[in-house]
């Protein structure tokens, strides 16, 4: 990481307790690396006052208590951690953790598969090759705690659906753009369905309910539907790191 | 500390466990969500000698209601309600006591404001999500009552003095819910450079909370205007308050949970002291937006924060003077 990634980082105030960064370069590939390599760095390096913060794919909104700090001040903070490389760059704070999840991919599994297969210009097959081949990276964790992934390689981008699907079940493997996400809860999603797994990705019963944060990797394993069953899946775990 | 027994004998149209929602869990996709009228449920809890943060319930329509099997010190606060201890009128925004086998009720007025919150003193048993008892229904965490609650509490009564209530004279910062349409200060913000004329609009037009409102969001009917481009917005982090204008004709005020990014044109913010009058709004309230500037909106943030202070010390001597300071669970 060097200081030139993040040039002329932009901070637009956002009401009287938040402010919006983004970092103006035309290349989205930039912008969407540097936000996530400030984010990181800006959680490790918190200022007081700051209570929050929110990911966008392109952006950070930064929310602070107005009582305990000035917009002045956060915004000097972000700044000065933008444009000067600390000393010492400190470590991140957790070690990245690997996930292999076991995924079935098939029709009632994945409704969206063939149509992305036209789409990319690859046979249904293929495109679970792709996936699972993919290295991905927990670029961020979306709504109600769903790992957002960036890594996905297919010939080109996959299109969102036009109209969004009204109630995915848990456990489904969705895709948008380089992008991969699971759904925690049954909800609505305007991502395409490829695949499920029969992991519990979000343990509400649980003091952590997930085992993942950003930064971990995660790789998809295609299985039939049998063996996903004698898996007997419960909460998703990392795979064990042997000493 | 002795474990109490609250028997829930009735309970509104949504009656959950609450508090001031969670902290640190938003950069995990998690909104804070909590209480939706942030200073009625501080101001309750401050009341019975909680710490502000205090896992209380809060009630949106219809009544609740419940018998305690031991004394306990109550206050419910939030919009206007009616409050009755064994059948006799009681008053809200202030302690009262409600003695073992007689009931409280909690009559809401939503013609008046959404919620009333109701807390005891002492320690409810809550499950918590990530460190907070605020129900997230997106996550299935929907922390409704129960038959029977249990409360661990230090409260013993007055009898250490002649004292019965309503004898408290606290400087208590009531949320006024007045008749007419509400009036909720805004500060801008970028996007309303995007739409020529948007502020002027808002300023002038009134709006009104229609049906499709909830905790996400309200949705308001009245006057909009779209930006000329059909440039997408790429998505991004959202702050409670915002003032969005969506694709279709509607103008939507965020709510604590909503979902946190989103791709649509935000004009302004709602100012942190006018979020409580929010949280108040139900369906077919009027309301009209105020632009004010930062400065004057964090201002008045900071005057609501004196007013809870200053009510945190007063109840701390009256408390004190009564003889039960100690019983009460530490800040």
């Amino acid at each position: 990481m060097t200081a030139a990634q993040f040039p002329a980082i932009a901070v637009e105030p956002f009401g009287d307790s938040a402010v919006m960064v983004t970092v103006p370069r035309p290349d989205p590939v930039i912008r969407r690396t540097a936000i996530v390599a400030f984010r990181e760095r800006f959680l490790a390096h918190r200022p007081p006052g700051v209570l929050d913060v929110v990911s966008g794919l392109e952006s950070l909104l930064v929310e602070f208590d107005p009582l305990e700090t000035a917009l002045p001040h956060v915004e000097y903070a972000i700044h000065l951690l933008a444009e000067r490389l600390p000393v010492h760059e400190q470590p991140l704070s957790r070690t990245a953790l690997r996930f292999d999840i076991p995924v079935v991919f098939d029709e009632e599994t994945g409704p969206d598969l063939l149509s992305v297969a036209e789409e990319v210009g690859l046979a249904p097959a293929e495109v679970v090759e792709a996936i699972a081949e993919s290295t991905f990276t927990i670029s961020l964790l979306g709504a109600a705690m769903a790992p957002m992934m960036d890594g996905l390689r297919v010939p080109r981008p996959v299109r969102r659906r036009a109209e969004p699907r009204t109630d995915v079940p848990p456990g489904a493997i969705m895709i948008a753009g380089t992008n991969a996400i699971i759904q925690p809860f049954p909800g609505p999603t305007g991502w395409r369905v490829v695949g499920r797994t029969p992991h519990t990705i979000v343990d509400i019963s649980r003091a952590e309910p997930v085992a993942f944060g950003t930064g971990d990797i995660v790789r998809f394993v295609p299985v039939t539907r049998d063996e996903a069953a004698a898996l007997d899946a419960g909460f998703l775990l990392p795979v064990e790191v042997s000493a | 500390m002795t474990t109490v027994g609250l028997d829930i004998t009735r309970t509104g149209w949504v009656t959950t466990f609450q508090d001031l929602g969670r902290r640190d869990t938003e950069r995990r996709g998690v909104p804070t969500g909590g209480a939706a009228d942030q200073h009625s449920a501080a101001v309750a809890n401050i009341l019975v000698g909680n710490p502000r943060g205090a896992t209380l319930v809060e009630n949106l329509g219809g009544e609740l209601a419940f018998v305690p099997d031991a004394d306990v010190l109550v206050a419910v606060t939030g919009a206007p309600c009616r409050v009755t201890i064994g059948g006799a009128p009681d008053g809200s925004w202030s302690p009262v006591v409600v003695p073992a086998g007689q009931e409280i009720r909690v009559r809401a007025d939503m013609a008046r404001g959404a919620r009333n919150y109701l807390a005891v003193s002492g320690v409810l048993a809550a499950k918590t999500l990530l460190g907070s008892a605020a129900p997230d229904p997106r996550m299935g965490f929907t922390q409704e009552l129960g038959a029977r609650v249990l409360l661990e509490s230090g409260f013993r009564g007055f009898r250490h003095s002649h004292f019965t209530p309503p004898l408290f004279r606290l400087p208590v910062p009531v949320l006024r819910c007045p008749e007419g349409p509400w009036v909720i200060d805004v500060v801008e913000s970028y996007g309303a450079r995007s739409i020529p004329g948007v502020r002027e609009l808002i300023a002038r037009s009134p709006y009104t909370v229609t049906t499709r409102s909830n905790h996400v969001g309200l949705r308001l009917d009245g006057a909009v205007r779209h930006p000329d481009t059909n440039a997408e917005i790429v998505s991004h982090g959202v702050p409670i308050g915002a003032l969005q204008i969506p694709h279709a004709d509607e103008l939507i005020v965020l709510g604590r949970y909503r979902s946190l990014t989103a791709g649509y044109p935000i004009v302004g913010v709602a100012s942190r002291a006018s979020l409580p009058l929010l949280g108040q709004a139900g369906p077919g309230r009027e309301l009209r937006f105020r632009w004010v500037d930062r400065e004057t909106s964090v201002r008045r943030s900071a005057e609501r924060e004196r007013e809870l202070r200053a009510l945190e010390r007063a109840t701390d001597e009256a408390f004190g003077a009564l003889g039960f300071a100690g019983y009460l669970i530490p800040q």
